[in-house]
């Protein structure tokens, strides 16, 4: 597909944090309808509906199977509806999905989609969280009899990339003050109201070595919907259509032991392709990247992806977040939700928040966090047990 | 005070159901792995057409397909790649194993395999470390491989 073909035009977002009360319906609901006025379209104009689902479910909450069988274009009574599926893989569900929604535009059924991603993790206790999360990082034969977990899997990552390229400690406890330090200026995020430290972060209890716990995310309530569409209707209808621009992936393994690149130290190195493919696609690079939006999930994974983002040598990503380069105002603005670590971590959704930020900040619309003259973003996201990689180079301009 | 541990059974009230250790559920293809721990042996999948061993094994071999294979005991000795001491936030029914150590073993043959690390002082784990399997029978039907320094 080719640059700048597809653009977003309009995103809703509900607050992230625990809210019990508040069901993955009402979020989808509410996130569709939002997504439909931000764009300034007719409802009737939606030709396809997709949904990511939620990553956990219960036996007594359908919502994944009442999004498969059509609830959503029902129940907003969007009647031009021809295409209703889900699209999900984990973290990575905002790029599958995207490209999921690009196929149909692409195949002229419609021109215009409508995706959705709701989740509701505080219907769950804290045994059936920890349970889940365990399986769910995790084989449930070969890894999860041993009390495998995700931050061991994390912890285990963290070593081999600190030993590969000499980033500190504290390098790797600056990307949750960066993180925090943004989703304080976000009305949506679950942790806003307070900064933290590195020796807050460092200080907080050991989960596994070197992990602690303000380097772990919080599993949250939340979700968020886009209106995809062609960039022919987008000029039409949209005085800032956002364009996908350039996207690429890999992916590597469901278990941990089987990962492609063996060398965990060495992962930085090989999303540095995919990057690389992502801004030829798009016909712009690292220079012209106003934004760096990254879905880690863990801080070391934060740094691997920004050492392929391609604005340092690769392994000195540390030295950015260190010295404050990634913060509000600063020369390299970086994930300017505060992504799981600090928006919060709604399963499937981590990506699509990233994804409904970069599309507000490049449509100008992103409040407080709003860098200013925002052109061009990159944005990264991936799931599993870091099973993939996901780039997209998104902008409020075709370059040339 | 008291200087005796709180199980987190009593202090969150679980059951004995939500405290039960999370056992392998065998697969057709993976069940002589797990019949193999039982008599203490480590065994791997090894294709018969390319000579491939795949672990953890699949229904046919991950490089040529070929479901064609042999079941061969490993030398049960390896290198640590990577550990992490889980000293906090694990399920629950490994809550009263902390501080335990999970770890990624390079195996002789090749694969890697996913374990615990037992029987080491955790000041001297390193990765690199020779190791050797251990077989701990968590169950009359179920052994566990895990591993331990090399003697």
């Amino acid at each position: 597909m080719g640059r700048g073909e597809f653009a977003i035009i309009g995103t809703g977002e509900v607050p992230c944090g625990n809210y019990p009360e508040r069901s993955e319906f009402e979020i989808a609901y509410r996130v569709a309808r939002m997504s439909i006025e931000d764009a300034g379209i007719d409802k009737s104009e939606i030709g396809a509906v997709l949904a990511a689902g939620h990553i956990m479910s219960n036996p007594s909450c359908d919502f994944n199977t009442e999004m498969y069988f059509g609830r959503l274009p029902e129940a907003i009574g969007a009647k031009g509806c021809k295409v209703v599926a889900s699209t999900i893989s984990g973290g990575a569900s905002s790029y599958s999905i995207m490209k999921t929604a690009e196929g149909i535009l692409h195949s002229g059924e419609t021109d215009t989609v409508l995706v959705v991603h709701a989740q509701r993790f505080s219907q769950f206790t804290p045994n059936e969280q920890a349970k889940f999360f365990a399986i769910a990082g995790s084989d449930v034969e070969w890894e999860v009899p041993y009390g495998m977990t995700y931050n061991a899997l994390a912890a285990m990552v963290t070593q081999a990339y600190m030993n590969e390229t000499g980033t500190t400690l504290e390098q790797v406890a600056s990307v949750c003050v960066s993180d925090r330090k943004w989703a304080c200026l976000q009305p949506n995020a679950m942790f806003n109201n307070k900064e933290i430290t590195v020796e807050k972060v460092l200080g907080s209890r050991m989960i596994a070595y070197p992990l602690t716990s303000l380097m772990c995310n919080v599993l949250a309530d939340g979700g968020s919907a886009f209106i995809v569409t062609t960039a022919e209707k987008a000029r039409k209808v949209s005085d800032k259509p956002v364009y996908i621009l350039g996207e690429a992936s890999d992916y590597s393994h469901r278990v941990i032991t089987k990962a492609k690149e063996r060398d965990f130290g060495k992962w930085g190195a090989g999303f540095t392709s995919v990057f690389e493919q992502a801004y030829a696609e798009a016909g712009v690079g690292p220079e012209d990247m106003d934004i760096f939006q990254i879905y880690g999930s863990y801080p070391c994974i934060s740094l691997m992806v920004m050492d392929a983002m391609g604005i340092c040598e690769p392994g000195r990503s540390g030295e950015l977040f260190e010295r404050g380069d990634t913060w509000p105002g600063a020369k390299y603005p970086t994930t300017t939700n505060g992504e799981a670590l600090s928006f919060g971590h709604t399963g499937t959704g981590c990506g699509f928040a990233l994804l409904v930020e970069t599309v507000r900040q490049l449509q100008g619309k992103a409040g407080q966090a709003q860098v200013p003259g925002a052109r061009f973003a990159v944005k990264d996201c991936g799931g599993g047990a870091f099973m993939d990689i996901h780039a997209t180079v998104l902008g409020n301009e075709i370059p040339g | 005070m008291s200087e005796e541990k709180v199980s987190i059974k009593d202090l969150l009230g679980l059951s004995d159901e939500d405290m039960a250790k999370p056992l392998p559920v065998p697969t057709d293809w993976s069940r002589p792995f797990w019949e193999g721990a039982r008599e203490h042996m480590l065994l791997l999948k090894k294709c018969s057409k390319c000579g491939n061993i795949d672990h953890p094994p699949y229904l046919f071999c991950t490089e040529c397909m070929a479901e064609e294979h042999e079941w061969i005991e490993a030398s049960g000795k390896g290198t640590l790649y990577a550990y992490a001491v889980n000293t906090f936030g694990v399920p629950f029914p490994f809550w009263d194993d902390m501080p335990y150590v999970v770890a990624i073993i390079e195996l002789d043959e090749g694969p890697r395999m996913l374990s615990n690390l037992i029987e080491c002082e955790q000041g001297k784990i390193k990765n690199g470390m020779r190791l050797e399997v251990v077989f701990d029978d968590v169950s009359p039907d179920v052994t566990l491989p895990k591993w331990k320094p090399a003697s």
